[in-house]
């Protein structure tokens, strides 16, 4: 997956344009990222990555790029 | 004048599913303690174990079992009661747990959640109630519910839709099977930490929680606390409940 993709991964996450969604896009400025949303990505990231996060490490997360940092730590994504 | 206990299995035998931990294993434990020979059955046999070792009395036996596949099922009861003799009731507490929106609904999970927590319930009652099976003139059924196929919950939706069928199926069960005196009752908690639900609870945020502990007034519950009305609802004392849902929630859906 490259990073174009892992966008548009977001945004269909979080019910959005892939035009919407870049990588400096805040937290706030993405409608369904609430605490549902977190639950969404939660889901998302284990089924498509495997990836076995928590709420409360999810919560903190305030922007598009903290998901693709996650991404990246978990070797999901090119840093 | 003497008095009759409000509980005593005499001996009935009860097969109790999700024995390996949490409330299953609470409600196993409960019953040999009230007298009850204990079938324990569930996914991991060295869980069974533990579960066999701290019953007052050893469990009839021991039935590892995958509830994700219900084929086989028929055929094991049948076995068991061909074995030890006919069984006067059955406690599924077996379940999964899920949290998650629906704009995350995954259909394969769904059906997934559908086969342990609705399906192999069903098989069982009816291998149970066969009439080579089951204890004649006599019977008791509890399906483990939740709060949940009652109220409304953000991210439970696949969830409660698998308790609230086992409510409604178990009403119909009650009907169908009265004019055999086998009772069919769902017993439905509220929240209760177990190792199942702690570990959905551990995705959630601390203040997610904390709110969800605060809306149950007498806080979460204990399996324990569960286990000992699942068992009287169960108990050949308690003979003209059926078709009942006994809420267990401290306090939860009275707001």
């Amino acid at each position: 997956m490259n990073q174009k993709e892992a966008l548009a991964w977001i945004a269909q996450i979080f019910e959005e344009s892939p035009d919407r969604i870049a990588i400096s896009t805040p937290r706030s400025d993405v409608p369904a990222w609430d605490s549902l949303g977190v639950l969404s990505l939660m889901a998302g990231l284990d089924e498509t990555f495997g990836i076995v996060a928590n709420g409360a490490e999810l919560n903190r997360m305030q922007s598009v790029g903290d998901i693709v940092t996650l991404l990246q730590q978990h070797g999901k994504l090119p840093t | 004048m003497s008095t009759s206990p409000l509980v005593d299995f005499g001996g009935r035998r009860v097969i109790v599913t999700g024995a390996s931990s949490g409330i299953g294993r609470a409600i196993a434990i409960e019953l040999a303690r009230q007298g009850a020979g204990v079938v324990i059955s569930g996914r991991h046999e060295a869980r069974l174990a533990e579960t066999a070792a701290l019953m007052p009395t050893p469990p009839i036996d021991i039935w590892p079992l995958d509830l994700a596949n219900s084929q086989g099922v028929a055929e094991g009861v049948i076995h068991l009661a061909k074995k030890h003799g006919r069984f006067y009731g059955l406690c599924h507490a077996a379940g999964l747990v899920e949290t998650r929106p629906l704009s995350a609904l995954n259909a394969a999970r769904f059906r997934e959640l559908i086969e342990v927590n609705v399906t192999a319930g069903l098989e069982l009652a009816k291998a149970l109630t066969r009439r080579d099976v089951s204890t004649e003139g006599e019977g008791s059924i509890v399906f483990l519910s939740s709060i949940y196929a009652s109220v409304g919950m953000p991210g439970q939706i696949t969830y409660s839709a698998t308790k609230g069928a086992v409510l409604a199926a178990s009403r119909s069960m009650a009907i169908e099977l009265a004019r055999r005196r086998i009772r069919v009752n769902t017993v439905s908690p509220g929240l209760v930490h177990t190792p199942l639900s702690d570990t959905a609870l551990a995705r959630l945020t601390d203040e997610h929680l904390k709110a969800l502990e605060g809306a149950h007034p007498l806080g979460p519950g204990s399996p324990e606390e569960v286990a000992r009305v699942v068992v009287f609802v169960l108990s050949p004392q308690n003979g003209w409940m059926t078709g009942a849902d006994v809420v267990v929630d401290g306090g939860f859906s009275a707001r």
